[in-house]
Parts: C-alpha cells; structure tokens; sequence
C-alpha cells in the first residue's frame, strides 16, 4: 500500500502476535492541535521498523506513547502484548530506549554505563563485560574516563547507545539514533542493530536519514502531521513508483521561483515537482516531455540551466513526495 | 540478586553525587565552618579564651546544617535530571515515578545523615570527646532524618516547580542563606534580637533541627524540643505531599 489512509484494521504481517499494535492512536498537548492523528501499524518481532518524518511530524510522540511516557488520548496501543496504560512498567522492563535529547549522569563514559547497568540490576561481572565490550564495540575506550558531558556531540550519541545494549531487551527503540556520526561510526551502529535484529530483537527507530533506512529497515513508515502516509517495505516504495523516474534540476537567474511556477502550470499532473530553492526535484513517468519543457522554459524564460540530471527513484524521493505540501510542489501526493 | 529497583536508584544518585566537588560542598563546607566558625567565633564569645565552649556549642548546629545541604542535593537530584534527560530515561526503564521520587528522598536522608555523621567525627578530632549514649545519638540522627525529610521535601518542590537554571539556583542560595542563619544553627536565639528576627527564628524549621540536635547532643533535652520535634514531623509530612503532588503534575523533561 502507499500513498493512502491507514488500514482501519492493521494486520501484522509476520503472524498473528505483532509486538506493537497501534490502532488508530490520537494524542493532543493542548486539547486543540493533535500530535498523533490516527496512527495505526504493527510490528512484528525481529522487524526493523523504521519511522520517518520531518521535524514535529509525530515521531517522537509516537516514540513517547510506545515507551509508555506519555498514554494517547485515546486508540489502542500494545506493546508486547501489553496496555501502556496498564502495564507499563512490565512494558518497561523489556524494552530500551535511546532518546533524541541528551541523557547523562554526572559521571565519566564507562560510569554512566556502569550507573546503567545497576539500574537495570546487573551483577558486577556482568556489568564490568558488558561495559567493556561496548566500550570496544562503540570506540569509546580512549574517552572512558572523560565526563560524558564534555564529549563531543558524536562522542555523546555513541555514549548514549552503548549504554542501552547494557541490558537485555526485546524491544529497542532509536529516537534518531545517528545525529551527529561520523559515516564509519554511523555504520557501526547500523550494522549493530541490525545483528542484534537477527538473534530476534524488534527495532523501532525514526531518523531524517533515508539512506540509512534504506539500507537498515525491513518497513517504513513515512509520518506527517501525525498521520501515517505511506507504510510499506522499502523495496515495495520504491517499486511504486517504479515506472517513474526523477529529474533533478539546478537554476539560476532572475526570476526563478516564477520559472519553477510556470514548468509547474506547464507539466501539471505528468510530473510531481518539488522545489527547493534554486533546486527542485521532479518525478514523472514521461521523462522526455519533461526535459523538453525544461529546455523550452528555460530559453523563453532565460533562466540558465545549472544542473540537470535524470535517475532511478531512491527512497528520498518517496519521502519528499509523499510529505510534499501544495505550495511547494505540483501533482504531489 | 538483582537489588530492587528502589535500592538501585539509591545507588545511583549516591555515585553520581558523590564526586570529588559534591563532596567538597557537603563536607568541606560544613567542615570548614565548623573549624573556621568553631575558632574564630569562639575566641570572640569567649574574649581570646579558650574557644571550647563554643565549638561544642557549634558543632550539633553544623551537624543540623547537614540536614539543609542534604535538601539541595535532593532538589538538585530532580532538577538536573529534568534538565539534563535522565529522568525520562529513567522512566522509560524499569522504574515508576513514585519510586524515582522516592530513591531521591532517601538518598536525601543518607547524605544528612553521613553527613552529619562526618560532623560528630570532625567534633571528636576538635574537642576529644562528643556524646555516644545510644539515647543522645538517637535522638540526634532521628532529628537529622526529620529535617532531611523536610528540607528534601522543600527543595523536591522548587525542582519540581522551577526550569530555569538562573531562577533555581538564585531560589536555592537565598533559601539556604536565610535559612541557615536565621536559626539556631551559629549561635542561640537571644531575646536582644529584633523581634522580627526572633520571629524568623521560631518559624524557621532548621532552629527546631538544631535544637533538637543540640538537646540531644548536650544532654539537655526540653519540652519545647519534643513541641518543635512534633511540628517539625507534621510540616515534613505537609512539604513532602505537597512536593510529592508538584513533581507528579510536573513534566519529566523541559523539551
């Protein structure tokens, strides 16, 4: 499915137990604007569920109602098999979070994740094994004795999802976990959960990176505005729009918002364009009409073509037109 | 076997606040004044004599002064953690609100109480000898457990209510300021005092600490101590519910 209103009865795809089970969950702050707008989905165990979405698009609330720190207004969430607003602590105790905001006791790295692992009741032997294969597995050995509140923002983040593996878990959510790591170290991280996925660890995890969910999730779920607007596995996305291509385009010159207003009116609903500034991205399934209107447009209008480029569709392209607003683009969903 | 999650959070905010410069605030200071105060002063009360009487005058109040510290680093403890996040990943681990909030207030406790402890220790280093009679001692950290009670409860309500960082900290030095010297902690409460003062003096819970404390220290205990014990348990009681219904209405982190 993509591009269309939630199931009203979500199915699990892996069977008839999913780990989380949303359905239809509403959550509002205020009592006026609602965060959570009708967002159902499942997970299934050892899935690698991936939620994207733009800054405020509901991420982190839903993150929130599935750790049980928040309960929603109103719809039905389990986690687990379990009601947050009943069993959250048994909830709590099966599951590990990495939050987006930083998280730290007053103590140096390998004390924060020795802190951690007391707190999750960890003997000393343990604790001193675990914390030294993270140490080793995150890269974090030469700053152990450093405060983690000194570290750099990079530093932190690995910090931060070190010390969760300190304790078992079957589920694990990652409120963008890779903010601010280096390419290897973001990979290292990848490639940890998706391990820890294969010997049966359920992941939920939002990022802005698309890349990374590409190469990291069994299924997305694109959010907007609190509601779910694509879910699906990435290979489905993408293949929905597998007869299309995308046209990414560079201008410059006088009047280049009108330019990209008028190829807009021009190509109307043969292609869905996305502008961004001097730059835009253009998807259509008639590749060749769009170039020539691109080409006629541009002698009329003597704005000079900068960058000009056609390729295969990636999963940022689902993204961008799937989330894309009327007053930015033409022919969106 | 796992400790319960009660103990644990103990544990936890005892390490994390017992760095070197935490401990330089919980004992140097109070050690510091004891020493500093407990001579200087001394030789001015007592005319360039010796300053004895004084110091074992000073030394239950500094013990009751341990019951005030110990309250900030309870606010403190719930401040920072909203502040600083760990109070949200608390509670998305194994733990209830409840429990974290009691975890603080008993940590609270055992930092008054080793605290004070510490302060009967440098008394003893100061004057060869402090009181060791079960019932003295009883009385005097059954004192230090109330008041911690009560100064964790104050200062749980201010990290509860308070984000901002200039705000808590100005609260938390004025409090800290006027509490401690309007009490019986440095010196007794003199009827030449100005009356608004001496009734600073009587409202202040500290003075109803440290003379407790100091009753029981000196032996000396009087009626009106039990009278000030009792009011004391009772404003405890009002401070902790009060702070204990902020804190649940509070959000657990200033995003």
């Amino acid at each position: 499915m993509a591009l269309a209103d939630p199931p009203s009865s979500p199915r699990p795809p892996g069977g008839p137990d999913p780990v989380i089970f949303a359905q239809d969950l509403r959550h509002s702050y205020d009592g006026k604007r609602f965060a959570l707008n009708g967002v159902s989905f499942s997970v299934r165990r050892g899935e690698i569920f991936g939620l994207l979405g733009r800054n405020g698009a509901g991420k982190s609330t839903l993150i929130k109602a599935m750790t049980t720190l928040i309960q929603t207004t109103s719809g039905t969430l389990r986690i687990l098999g379990m009601d947050p607003a009943r069993e959250g602590q048994k909830i709590r105790n099966r599951v590990g979070v990495v939050q987006q905001g930083e998280s730290f006791d007053f103590s140096t790295v390998q004390g924060n994740l020795d802190i951690y692992g007391v707190l999750w009741g960890l003997s000393k032997p343990e604790r001193v094994q675990r914390r030294e294969q993270l140490l080793a597995r995150f890269g974090l050995e030469d700053v152990r004795k450093r405060r983690a509140f000194d570290l750099s923002g990079g530093q932190k983040r690995r910090v931060q999802v070190a010390r969760e593996f300190m304790h078992d878990m079957d589920v694990l959510f990652l409120d963008e976990p890779t903010v601010g790591l280096d390419v290897i170290m973001r990979h290292t991280l990848l490639d940890s959960i998706r391990s820890e996925a294969q010997r049966g660890l359920t992941v939920v995890f939002t990022t802005h990176n698309l890349e990374e969910a590409d190469y990291l999730c069994d299924r997305v779920a694109v959010i907007d505005e609190g509601r779910i607007l694509l879910l699906d596995s990435v290979e489905n996305l993408k293949r929905l729009y597998g007869g299309k291509k995308t046209v990414d385009l560079t201008v410059s010159g006088a009047d280049v918002p009108e330019f990209y207003r008028q190829l807009g009116e021009r190509l109307g609903a043969r292609a869905a364009v996305t502008v961004h500034g001097k730059e835009a991205v253009i998807l259509s399934d008639e590749t060749k009409s769009v170039l020539s209107e691109i080409a006629q447009l541009s002698q009329a209008s003597g704005v000079q073509l900068e960058w000009l480029n056609v390729r295969g569709n990636t999963l940022e392209d689902v993204f961008l037109r799937s989330v894309a607003h009327p007053e930015r683009s033409n022919g969106a969903a | 076997m796992a400790l319960p999650n009660l103990f644990r959070l103990i544990y936890r905010n005892i390490r994390v606040n017992t760095d070197p410069g935490s401990l330089v605030i919980l004992v140097g200071l109070p050690g510091m004044y004891l020493i500093f105060f407990g001579f200087g002063f001394g030789s001015l009360a007592s005319a360039g004599g010796d300053s004895r009487a004084y110091l074992a005058f000073l030394a239950p109040g500094i013990m009751s002064f341990q019951v005030l510290l110990a309250g900030t680093v309870g606010g403190s403890m719930l401040w920072a953690d909203r502040r600083y996040g760990m109070l949200s990943q608390l509670l998305s681990g194994p733990f209830t609100r409840f429990q974290y909030l009691l975890g603080i207030i008993l940590a609270s406790v055992l930092f008054g109480l080793g605290g004070a402890a510490v302060m009967l220790v440098v008394a003893l280093g100061l004057l060869g000898s402090v009181p060791t009679l079960p019932l003295s001692l009883a009385v005097m950290f059954g004192t230090i457990v109330l008041g911690s009670l009560f100064f964790g409860g104050l200062m749980l309500l201010l990290g509860a209510l308070v984000k901002s960082n200039t705000t808590y900290n100005s609260i938390q030095i004025l409090v800290l300021f006027v509490v401690n010297f309007a009490s019986t902690v440095f010196y007794p409460l003199s009827n030449s005092l100005p009356v608004v003062l001496r009734a600073m003096f009587w409202v202040n819970p500290l003075t109803y600490v440290a003379n407790a404390v100091r009753g029981g220290y000196t032996g000396s205990l009087t009626v009106m101590d039990g009278y000030e014990l009792l009011l004391l348990t009772v404003e405890a009681v009002v401070i902790l519910a009060l702070a204990t219904r902020a804190y649940l209405r509070s959000d657990i982190s200033f995003e």
